[in-house]
């Protein structure tokens, strides 16, 4: 048998469900083949549960070990890992319980993996650098309807189930679980500049503002998209308290005066 | 060959001890990380690895080259790892001898070797256009292993020593592993010390392991066993001065066992370097 079959079958041994030793797999004086290549069998899924466990512990908690136990040993036989990292592997997730039959219409579930997800990959996305609001100070009044921004590459922004944060909370801190309502809620997660994945609940014309500045949009095109869509009188001192939120919670990397 | 210098007696950094490490500054000469977890784009890990390494001499150690696998090397991987190795500056750089799947298939595991001389061939190959790439030597450490196969047409230590021959690398000795595969497949765990060439030795690895009765299984998530440290006494005589550091993945205890631990690997050592001293005299 060349070494490459040899791989082959000792992989799609572990792989399969049922542990069993290939043939060429030796007893030892103490114990059968099948009890020694259990332990690579149990093992491989024992560490892809634990990276599961460790991505979505809040996730874990709401389910309960029954229900997240079953999702996790679907998940393991229908994605076996093509990454390298541990962190990567749960990637998928959230889109594979969606075609998981005891959890496919569990919106709350759903949204709280995708919740979770999105703490998980702020903490280690790319770094960046955060703008102090100071540098607004070199803009001139003339300047200011075609600055635009590029945000820190930790920052993401997910529509999810009115409730979701809440019920995120509550799960943390093993409250009683609140139930989610019809309709979006827009959450923005970024790192903050200590490390930490952050996230805050943002309004209907904040998440505009956030996906036109987002695609490259000027200050000046962001006040019109907001007048357009109603959202008052006052749009770029709206448009203004925004800016200084984001320059506050260090996730603008970049700002361009485009002349 | 000229050795890397030894490095003294260090430990595995690990996230629960960043906090430890920078503010009270323990008797710990070197760390060791996990390469794997600062392939990650940016954070706390890597923000956390460039102070801690302003203060000691870091060594990488990784878990993903799968220098026995089939499946092409992934040199997507070994950029990745090259270009961290640049920014870090590490004394060396380890991997092991083992696979860790194929077809594409990361099995998260060391994946034992059948012990032939095509896997031989292959393994040497795959070092050596590694070492090419890298531009160094890179230390090979002997994994823990829980089956043989019919087909080895050699012991273990009779591989590892004409892999790091004619590779021309550096060995990583796990003393734990040794001690966990001699058990595991009975054989004895001093031939296999004494068939290793010393002057290829940079480094030792001790750990814990849990015990299931008929075999016993490398966790890192318990204190070293009294065979462990046995054994380790006699790798000291056998290898002299080595960097040595232990790994500790799991079942975290507090620090300051771990440190103590530490001390007791420096008092073996410092007992074996005596008694030579003794004998000479």
């Amino acid at each position: 048998m060349t070494l490459a079959e040899l791989q082959e079958r000792f992989q799609a041994g572990i792989l399969s469900e049922e542990a069993i030793a290939p043939r060429f797999v030796a007893d030892s004086k103490r114990t059968n083949a099948e009890t020694l290549f259990a332990v690579y069998h149990n093992a491989y899924r024992l560490r892809l549960a634990e990276f599961l466990s460790n991505d979505y512990p809040v996730l874990r908690y709401y389910l309960e070990d029954e229900d997240f136990g079953s999702l996790v040993e679907a998940y393991i036989l229908a994605a076996p890992s093509r990454v390298r990292n541990a962190r990567w592997y749960g990637a998928r997730l959230p889109e594979f319980m969606r075609t998981h039959a005891r959890l496919e219409n569990d919106m709350q579930a759903i949204d709280l993996a995708r919740f979770e997800r999105a703490l998980a990959d702020a903490f280690d996305a790319a770094d960046g650098p955060r703008l102090s609001i100071d540098v607004l100070a070199a803009v001139s009044a003339e300047g200011w309807p075609s600055i635009s921004f590029k945000f820190h590459p930790s920052c993401e922004l997910l529509d999810l189930a009115v409730g979701t944060a809440a019920l995120y909370e509550a799960a943390r801190d093993g409250q009683e679980l609140p139930l989610i309502d019809e309709g979006e809620e827009h959450i923005l997660f970024w790192r903050s500049s200590d490390h930490q994945s952050s996230y805050r609940l943002v309004s209907p014309d904040e998440r505009l503002a956030l996906i036109e500045a987002s695609a490259g949009k000027s200050f000046a095109e962001i006040c019109s998209l907001l007048q357009f869509q109603g959202s008052g009188e006052n749009v770029a001192a709206r448009a203004g308290e925004f800016l200084t939120q984001w320059f506050a919670a260090g996730i603008i990397s970049c700002l361009a005066l485009d002349d | 060959m000229n050795k890397p210098m030894p490095l003294g007696f260090g430990l595995g950094l690990r996230p629960v001890y960043y906090r430890e490490l920078l503010e009270s500054r323990p008797n710990v000469d070197w760390l060791e990380i996990i390469t794997e977890n600062y392939l990650v784009p940016g954070g706390r890990p890597v923000a956390m690895l460039e102070r801690i390494r302003a203060d000691y001499p870091i060594v990488m150690h990784g878990v993903s080259m799968s220098l026995a696998s089939t499946d092409p090397l992934d040199f997507d991987y070994l950029k990745a790892l090259k270009k961290l190795a640049d920014r870090i500056e590490p004394r060396w750089i380890s991997d092991h001898l083992c696979w860790t799947g194929v077809h594409g298939v990361n099995m998260h595991d060391l994946l034992p070797v059948p012990y032939t001389f095509e896997a031989l061939q292959h393994v040497v190959d795959r070092i050596s256009r590694v070492q090419d790439f890298l531009g160094r030597r890179i230390a090979i450490e002997n994994a823990s292993t829980y089956v043989t196969f019919h087909e080895s047409e050699m012991d273990e230590w009779t591989f590892v020593r004409e892999m790091a021959k004619r590779a021309d690398c550096w060995l990583l000795v796990d003393v734990n592993n040794i001690y966990v595969s001699a058990f595991n497949h009975g054989f004895d765990e001093r031939q296999f010390v004494d068939s290793i060439p010393a002057e290829r030795v940079v480094q030792l690895h001790l750990a814990g392991h849990s015990d299931a009765a008929t075999h016993k299984i490398d966790t890192h998530d318990q204190p070293i066993c009294a065979d462990v440290w046995k054994l380790y006494e006699q790798v000291c005589r056998q290898f002299g001065e080595v960097s040595t550091m232990i790994e500790r993945d799991d079942n975290f205890p507090p620090f300051h066992e771990l440190v103590a631990e530490l001390e007791r690997a420096r008092s073996v050592y410092a007992a074996v370097v005596h008694s030579r001293e003794e004998t000479t005299a």
